[in-house]
């Protein structure tokens, strides 16, 4: 590790040379600051109440990662297939006090197909990421992105809207006629940064011993791929060289973070390969991380934090038999590693039956007794078939929010005491037509 | 013709002829344009020359690999980022033509391409643009491309989201073995009880990902109304839009029906919105 | 006439000082470390380019000229904090850690010099973190003292790669220039290191070949003579190979058109050169010209590196871009003319 006066030095001089107009990397900020002082645009500013800490980025500049007061803009493929991947995060920020909004009313941010079929263009999709972000302004949440795919686009789409005047005029447009207007937020902020700032509440809270845990991180593409200046690194972890998310918090947890040869390289989920050029995405994945993974590192898990790396890592293991690769290991979100080893029920919370590679072997290795847990899951199942009410993280939603998206206060009871009743009433004039 | 005719003649005898081709990067690659197909791909390449993304993602290359370093496809695939930008900077028509047929489909979207380009070129980025042209144009490579995607397109413009746990069909998905396909088999209740039991009320749904509001899938339609992409779409599969434009438009009667359940009064006329918080 | 300062005691500085005092003028050598030979001393440069002479051969003599000359007043661990004009020359604060006094000189050379390029800033190549990626100034002390070693464990390395272009043309570090001494030097240590251990292989990963004009003689024998072998492409990242010791080094064999992947025991980076502290503080003291790569500009740099288009200054060395010591010392000379010839009026 360096001296603190050689690590100021090296982050100066990366700042200095990489960050600046004219530079590759142009400071965005000034730019927003100077566009809203035009009336081109809003700027969602994280207040007091976000409750916010600044973590560093690649050029030694600062981010912040508000942790209160968050919009949570879902994963299509976490809330599609991976469950526990949004439920662990929600019962995270329950545990932790934190509020939160999470509604019917966002969108996909359709990257995810753009990435796979090419079936968009810089409008339209900018566009979907203005509409989101309006919808977390007008609630009075600062937006949360949960997937790497949709924080990767977002962060592109805000550089577009800042520098293209065209594409803005044009985003800003396609808003008014849908009764919105274009707002950018100050940060884009990736659930896996919320986690990380968290460390220190989280740790507090731990539940079961995972020291003995050998982990092997797979980093993902689009978390630290795409407009690379805006991810956190930190000179404490890998002396600030590789991302300190999702590692971090692993190793503050007390498992080990094990090296090995492929942790570049991608997952292989392609977007379109997984989908429809599958021999790729599992021959990828297996050949080129599960396997190194295992052999390598020698690891009880992998970790990682984006929804597509978790799909295909898990998802791609089954069919190895078939080409003489039994490995089965499990993989795991960050959050679901977290809420697990901080004592969140296995089935009902981190939803772990939703995975392809056998969790189990890891939570016995963790303390958990999850017999008793299945059981116990197996019985709920039957009271809901039976049609009994299904527990939820927070107070479910109206009717009415099957429709329309009407504004709403905070989820879980504010200490500070600034309530729903402080918040601008329930528009329903929100609810005009399209 | 026969051979002796086309021997070359001596230049006494050479009269005025057609000027002849001008030479091709690509000689005779796999996919050269067929004469039919020429006169479009001139037409692609002169587009991609005028779409300001291409003097801005490719500003030039020292040819030095890294791109392809750290790329997953070109290690599977005939097929490299560095190749790409060597077609988006030196490219004739057959050249970019032959490019978007198959290779600009192997590219995984990583972006690592991008994020380490020594000269500063988004790679990643301009495939992309090479895919939308692909797609813009109906070409068949993007057709058959698009083809699995149908369901997600259908899903996005009807309920808002790319993916639903109904569609992780045995059929469909065998590869990822019974515990992605057969969940409900496994726990002996149906998909619709598992979802029941997540506990996040948006989450209780099989067609969709989570329950996007009317009001919100219909904003989403409507973006990809006015900025293109249902014409984008209608070139490469002009059924499939027909189907999804009557899909919504009885979305739109739920939420008119609905409006009037829940008596709220009429549009607002289009204009800035007035609730945003201090 | 009041002395001719010259600022910078690397091989540039050391000449412009030899060759000032050959001419009888006064002069004045600043040097902001202990000990004077610039880089070259600093990082123990074993052998130069393109004869491959031991540095002490080379510069030795000129270092001893200027430690001992009575007509150079020599100013170690000491910079300059402050110049104003003063008639034709200026006055210039000289400062070390006790003490502060204030000169007036009569023109002044600025051989500032270079710095290394930091390769942990190159973080895909995990400098600073693996033991056995080596900066290739910490090469050369290993061949000076013929101690070629993993760091990690000691032991002889079987294969050794040296990456080009570390640092150096390459936007993603916000440094577009070239080294100029890159492909040289790290061919030289190939060469060196084949030469004492030919058990040892070699390999230098490359995007092009820049060893200028005759020395392009270095390349050839490389190949004929020592079997050193060139692959062109970039390395993408360096990660550990599969058995947990070696280095894996991830690149495209250009020519070949395909990803390679290579285990080494050792790899080498190639840091380019940086303006240098020394230089942007003396382009602020006499508000020089900075070009946008951040050396200092010549009035007109298509002519002559040394007039600097300020009265009464003028440059040598890496000050105004990568050099070769051999233009170094030749500048130093030059510099030293134009001084004096400005200074005597």
């Amino acid at each position: 590790m360096m001296d603190t006066d050689s690590l100021r030095t090296l982050v100066e001089r990366n700042a200095a040379s990489r960050g600046g107009p004219g530079k590759r990397f142009p400071d965005l900020r000034a730019e927003m600051e100077r566009l809203e002082e035009r009336g081109e645009l809003i700027i969602h500013r994280i207040r007091p109440e976000n409750r916010a800490v600044e973590v560093r980025n690649l050029v030694g500049g600062t981010k912040r990662i508000p942790t209160d007061r968050l919009w949570h803009h879902k994963s299509c493929g976490q809330c599609g297939n991976i469950p526990g991947y949004p439920s662990s995060l929600l019962w995270l920020m329950n545990e932790t006090g934190r509020s939160y909004l999470n509604e019917p009313h966002q969108t996909s941010c359709t990257a995810w197909n753009y990435h796979g079929t090419g079936t968009s263009n810089p409008v339209a999709l900018a566009a979907v990421a203005a509409r989101n972000f309006h919808r977390a302004y007008e609630t009075d949440h600062f937006p949360l992105i949960h997937c790497g795919t949709s924080f990767g686009d977002y962060k592109e789409m805000r550089r577009l809207l800042v520098e293209n005047e065209d594409v803005r005029h044009k985003v800003r447009d396609v808003l008014r006629r849908l009764g919105r207007e274009l707002v950018l937020p100050e940060e884009i902020v990736h659930y896996s940064e919320w986690v990380h700032v968290m460390a220190p509440e989280i740790v507090a809270r731990k539940v079961h011993n995972v020291d003995g845990i050998v982990t092997a991180v797979h980093e993902p593409c689009h978390y630290y791929k795409m407009v690379p200046e805006d991810a956190v690194y930190d000179p404490h972890f890998f002396g600030g060289q590789r991302p300190a998310v999702p590692s971090a918090i692993v190793m503050a947890l007390g498992a080990k973070v094990a090296d090995y040869s492929t942790w570049y390289d991608c997952c292989g989920f392609g977007f379109r390969h997984i989908l429809a050029e599958r021999e790729f995405s599992r021959s990828f994945a297996n050949l080129r991380k599960i396997r190194p993974m295992v052999e390598e590192a020698h690891a009880d898990v992998a970790i990682t934090s984006d929804t597509g790396c978790v799909t295909t890592l898990d998802k791609s293991q089954w069919i190895g038999k078939a080409h003489g690769f039994s490995y089965s290991l499990p993989i795991l979100s960050d959050v679901e590693f977290v809420a697990l080893a901080l004592g969140a029920h296995p089935y009902k919370i981190v939803q772990v039956h939703w995975h392809t590679t056998c969790v189990e072997g890891l939570m016995t290795k963790m303390g958990i007794d999850w017999k008793s847990a299945k059981e116990e899951f197996r019985e709920y199942l039957e009271r809901l078939k039976n049609g009994a009410a299904p527990d939820n993280l927070y107070p479910p939603r109206d009717e009415i929010e099957r429709y329309f998206a009407i504004n709403k206060g905070p989820v879980m009871p504010d200490p500070e005491g600034v309530g729903p009743a402080s918040l601008p009433a329930p528009s329903n004039a929100k609810g005009g037509s399209p | 013709m026969s051979i002796v005719a086309r021997l070359p003649r001596p230049p006494s005898d050479r009269v005025e002829e057609e000027s002849p081709e001008p030479p091709a990067l690509l000689i005779r690659g796999r996919h050269a344009p067929s004469p039919e197909e020429r006169s479009l791909s001139e037409e692609i390449l002169t587009e991609f020359r005028a779409d300001p993304r291409s003097s801005e993602f490719v500003l030039g290359c020292l040819n030095c690999g890294e791109c392809t370093s750290g790329c997953p496809a070109a290690r599977f695939y005939d097929f490299s980022p560095r190749e790409m930008v060597q077609v988006a900077i030196h490219a004739d028509a057959p050249t970019l033509w032959d490019a978007m047929q198959e290779k600009i489909w192997a590219c995984c979207q990583c972006y690592s391409c991008t994020m380490r380009c020594r000269f500063g070129n988004d790679i990643g980025g301009i495939i992309s643009v090479m895919r939308e042209l692909s797609v813009r144009h109906g070409l068949d490579s993007a057709r058959k491309t698009l083809a699995p995607f149908g369901r997600t397109f259908r899903l996005l413009t009807t309920v808002g989201t790319q993916i639903s746990p109904d569609m992780i069909q045995p059929e469909f998905f065998r590869d990822w073995g019974p515990a992605a396909t057969r969940l409900d088999e496994t726990w002996g209740v149906p998909l619709e009880v598992l979802r029941k039991a997540i506990p996040i009320d948006v989450l209780r749904t099989t067609r969709a990902a989570w329950e996007v509001s009317v009001q919100t899938s219909l904003e989403l339609f409507r973006i990809y109304e006015e900025t293109g992409v249902l014409d984008m779409l209608r070139g490469v599969d002009p059924d499939l839009v027909e189907m999804l434009v009557d899909l919504v438009d009885e979305r739109r009667g739920e939420f008119e029906e609905a409006k009037r359940r829940f008596q709220l009064p009429k549009a607002e006329p289009a204009g800035p919105s007035s609730s945003s918080p201090g | 006439m009041n002395p001719i300062l010259v600022i910078g005691a690397g091989p540039a500085g050391l000449s412009a000082a030899a060759e000032l005092a050959d001419l009888g003028a006064p002069t004045l050598l600043v040097e902001r470390e202990r000990y004077l030979g610039g880089n070259p001393t600093r990082w123990r440069y074993s052998m130069l380019v393109p004869d491959l002479k031991p540095t002490e051969e080379v510069l030795g003599g000129l270092l001893r000229k200027v430690e001992t000359d009575p007509r150079i007043e020599r100013r170690l661990s000491t910079i300059a904090t402050k110049a104003e004009a003063a008639g034709k020359g200026y006055r210039v604060t000289l400062r070390t850690d006790a003490t502060e006094e204030t000169r007036e000189v009569s023109a002044v050379v600025v051989a500032t010099g270079f710095e290394h390029f930091d390769s942990r800033r190159k973080f895909e190549y995990g400098y600073g973190r693996f033991p056995d990626v080596l900066d290739f100034k910490e090469l050369e002390g290993m061949i000076t003292d013929d101690r070629i070693v993993r760091p990690s464990d000691g032991k002889a390395p079987r294969r050794i790669a040296w990456i080009l272009c570390v640092g150096s043309r390459d936007i993603q570090v916000g440094n577009t220039w070239c080294c100029r001494l890159g492909c040289a030097v790290s061919i030289k240590q190939a060469v060196e290191v084949r030469k004492r251990h030919p058990e040892i292989e070699a390999y230098v990963y490359y995007m092009d070949i820049r060893t200028y004009g005759l020395w392009e003689r270095l390349y050839w024998d490389a190949m004929q003579e020592f079997g050193v072998k060139f692959i062109r492409g970039r390395v993408g990242h360096i990660t550990l190979a599969e058995d947990g010791k070696r280095l894996l080094a991830s690149g495209e064999d250009t020519i070949l058109s395909r990803p390679t992947e290579i285990p080494f025991d050792m790899i080498v980076l190639a840091s380019g050169m940086e303006p240098g502290a020394g230089t942007t503080e003396a382009a602020r003291l006499f508000g020089l010209t900075v070009g946008p790569e951040g050396f200092l500009a010549p009035r007109m740099a298509d002519l002559n590196p040394i007039d600097s288009g300020v009265q009464g200054v003028f440059y040598a060395g890496a000050a105004t871009g990568p050099k070769a010591i051999v233009d170094s010392v030749t500048e130093g000379m030059g510099a030293a003319l134009r001084a004096f010839r400005y200074a005597r009026g």
